[in-house]
């Protein structure tokens, strides 16, 4: 049985009337990457502000590598790096500076802080741009440079809000295969996001969270049987008359249909070859269809299957 | 400790508006009144020698040897022309002299308006009729010591109008070079104020960061207010010694006090910012905006704004300047210019230590806290 790094009992934090985080129960073991899931307002980054003792809660309690988190718990604090969702460094102060400064809040020796310095510079692909001032870096630079800062310190639970906002899409795959490094060399991973992709991609454990509340726990496989829906079939096609979208839902395994913007959407529960069967009515009604693909349920489609509403809008 | 210091030192001294406020604003300040001021301190300076013309309607040689005598010195106080009444009275108008001696049976003088120059030739005048006696006598007894006697009479005079109470420079403008550095020392108030704001996580993200790390908030904010007092002193310094020893303003014997003094109104100024960002709930702009508005306000009531509100304080609330951060230190510079004993000017910078150390201890006390019930 793995070590317990983080355990959240019945955490409640209300502002005013709000409650932001709703008698929320979570348990992290050690070598987890584990994902808090969820859109904006969620109660994500309260979640995490309170497990840091930035943020005062109302109720429940909190501890971290087994004893109770408070603001003067320095030798817990020395094991936790964290990587804020606004970029936390100065303006002042050179790429380099700005690490060594960080990493000079937990690491006294000189000696010892100058090599781990190096090594999360190397660590985030900084090398080139040391001497550089944070306002000259491009945005994916800049949430490297955060990250850098954060665990440069080489942290046991490092604890990732949303580090990926507003980075292009190259500069985020590096950060996630970093997370996924960091991990592989032992570090448990708190990691917050409202993106589904990211979360999927790399969190072993994950939590769904919706007004303040986790609504589903678990690994991704596990989350999606939690559904109905294991396979989303999209037909290309315009108006199809509805005598074929009655055989269609008379198929079985089919639980759903829906025709929208010249798409006829077909979801399924369950069953083998929903596909050939689908495909088999259309061609025997004649109906002219373009691309046909079948997708397997993503946790956006759990999010909207648990809350009746998407995760986030497809802009984002 | 060290650590922390090194890098808020780096912060304070690379932040672009330290360059402006602190360096370039107070240079072009002190150049604007050195160019302002140059023609008064032209008229204030040239008053030495005062031109008068003669008119000697009875004869009298014994006011043609003390003007003689005098005008062979190196600084002659008088600058004499023997005329008639019509060439004086012209010159007089055209102001080409300050005004007109009466040789007549009694020694008299006109004059076209009140001034220092006026004031010089009265006095030179009345000393003049006190000893008219000694120098005929000594004319006719010893006409050897003359010249000592006359001396003694011209430095007599100058002591009547030149009265000095210090060994420092008296010059009232100075004083607004003197609130020129008691504005640069109060600028500290800016640099309190990040250190408030750059040590409370509801404040600023690097705060929060900080505040997840294991460094103690006690090290944290003092290493912040450490920094913030010695570049605030060091530009109080730059400006002191640029307006010394680039405008050639004199302090007098004052000097090393003029650096003491707006080393500890610097550290008055950080904490009276330190405080006002350690206050209440407000974000970093009203904090700005609020200490901003006690900065100015405490330089108004203190008369670095308006000369006529500092009389006006002292008579109505004379304990107000005793808490007024701009009046400390302006009134610490003041004592310096004006009192010949250091106890007053004592006083001050112990008012200014004490008041410090009261704001810092307010800012201490309401930012230790490390949880706040939002970010």
């Amino acid at each position: 049985m793995a070590e317990t790094i983080v355990k959240i009992e019945n955490l409640v934090k209300r502002y005013k009337d709000l409650i932001a985080v709703d008698h929320l129960n979570l348990e992290i073991k050690k070598g987890e990457v584990y994902g808090l899931l969820g859109p904006n307002g969620s109660g994500k980054s309260t979640t995490i502000n309170s497990m840091l003792s930035l943020l005062a809660y109302d109720k429940g309690s909190i501890e971290i590598f087994g004893k109770e988190m408070t603001p003067v718990s320095y030798d817990i604090k020395k094991k936790i790096g964290i990587i804020m969702q606004d970029v936390a460094v100065f303006d002042e102060l050179t790429v380099y500076e700005n690490i060594d400064y960080f990493c000079g809040l937990y690491i006294k020796d000189k000696e010892t802080r100058k090599k781990y310095v190096t090594d999360a510079v190397n660590f985030t692909g900084l090398n080139d741009f040391l001497k550089f001032y944070p306002k000259k870096l491009s945005g994916g630079l800049l949430r490297r440079l955060n990250i850098a800062c954060g665990i440069a310190h080489k942290p046991e639970l490092i604890i990732l809000d949303e580090p990926t906002v507003a980075v292009d899409p190259q500069s985020r795959n590096k950060i996630l295969e970093g997370i996924q490094e960091l991990n592989r060399n032992g570090a448990t991973i708190i990691y917050t996001s409202h993106y589904m992709e990211e979360v999927e991609q790399i969190c072993t454990r994950i939590a769904i969270m919706d007004k303040g509340r986790k609504i589903a726990e678990g690994t991704k496989e596990e989350l999606k049987r939690m559904i109905k829906n294991t396979e989303t079939i999209t037909v290309e096609t315009e108006n199809v008359p509805d005598e074929i979208l009655s055989r269609i839902n008379d198929l079985s395994h089919v639980y759903e249909t829906e025709q929208s913007e010249g798409r006829l959407i077909i979801r399924c529960g369950g069953g083998k070859h929903n596909l050939i069967r689908v495909l088999s009515v259309l061609q025997e009604a004649e109906l002219n269809f373009g691309r046909v693909y079948t997708e397997l349920p993503t946790l956006n489609d759990v999010f909207l299957e648990i809350t009746g509403k998407v995760l986030r809008d497809r802009e984002e | 400790m060290l650590h922390n210091i090194k890098y808020e030192l780096f912060i304070r001294m690379r932040a672009k508006g330290l360059v402006f406020w602190m360096i370039l604003f107070p240079v072009a300040l002190g150049a604007f009144f050195k160019i302002s001021f140059s023609n008064i301190y032209d008229e204030y300076t040239s008053f030495s020698t005062v031109p008068a013309a003669v008119v000697e309607n009875v004869e009298n040689p014994v006011f043609h040897t003390v003007t003689d005598e005098i005008s062979k010195e190196d600084n002659p106080l008088l600058e004499v022309t023997y005329t008639d009444k019509e060439d004086a009275l012209t010159l007089l108008k055209e102001q080409k002299v300050s005004g007109i001696i009466w040789l007549d049976e009694e020694v008299s003088l006109s004059v076209a308006s009140d001034s220092i120059e006026a004031t010089i030739l009265e006095s030179f005048l009345n000393q003049y009729k006190r000893q008219e006696k000694i120098i005929t006598d000594t004319l006719e007894t010893n006409p050897a010591a003359l010249e000592s006697v006359i001396s003694e009479m011209n430095s007599e005079t100058e002591s009547c109008v030149r009265i000095p109470l210090t060994e420092g420079n008296t010059d009232n403008l100075l004083n607004y070079y003197y609130n020129l550095i008691a504005m640069v020392a109060l600028f500290g108030s800016e640099g309190g104020l990040e250190a408030a704001i750059r040590n409370q996580g509801n404040l600023s993200a690097v705060a929060a960061r900080k505040g997840t790390s294991p460094a103690k908030k006690s090290v944290t904010l003092l290493s912040s207010l450490i920094s913030a007092c010695i570049v605030q002193a060091l530009c109080c310094a730059l400006t002191v010694t640029y307006v010394n020893f680039i405008l050639k303003i004199n302090f007098g014997g004052s000097l090393p006090f003029v650096y003491l003094s707006g080393l500890i109104g610097s550290v008055l100024g950080v904490s009276l910012g330190f405080m006002i960002g350690s206050i209440g709930k407000a974000g970093e702009n009203a904090k700005t905006g609020i200490c901003m508005a006690v900065s100015l306000a405490s330089c108004f009531f203190s008369g670095l704004m308006v000369n006529t509100m500092k009389p006006m304080i002292i008579e109505k609330a004379p304990w107000f300047n005793d808490i007024n951060p701009a009046a400390l230190i302006s009134d610490a510079f003041y004592c310096l210019n004006v009192y010949s004993d250091y106890s007053r000017y004592i006083q001050k910078n112990i008012t200014m230590i004490i008041l410090s150390v009261l704001m810092a201890a307010i800012g201490f006390i309401l930012t230790r806290r490390r949880k706040y019930a939002s970010l």
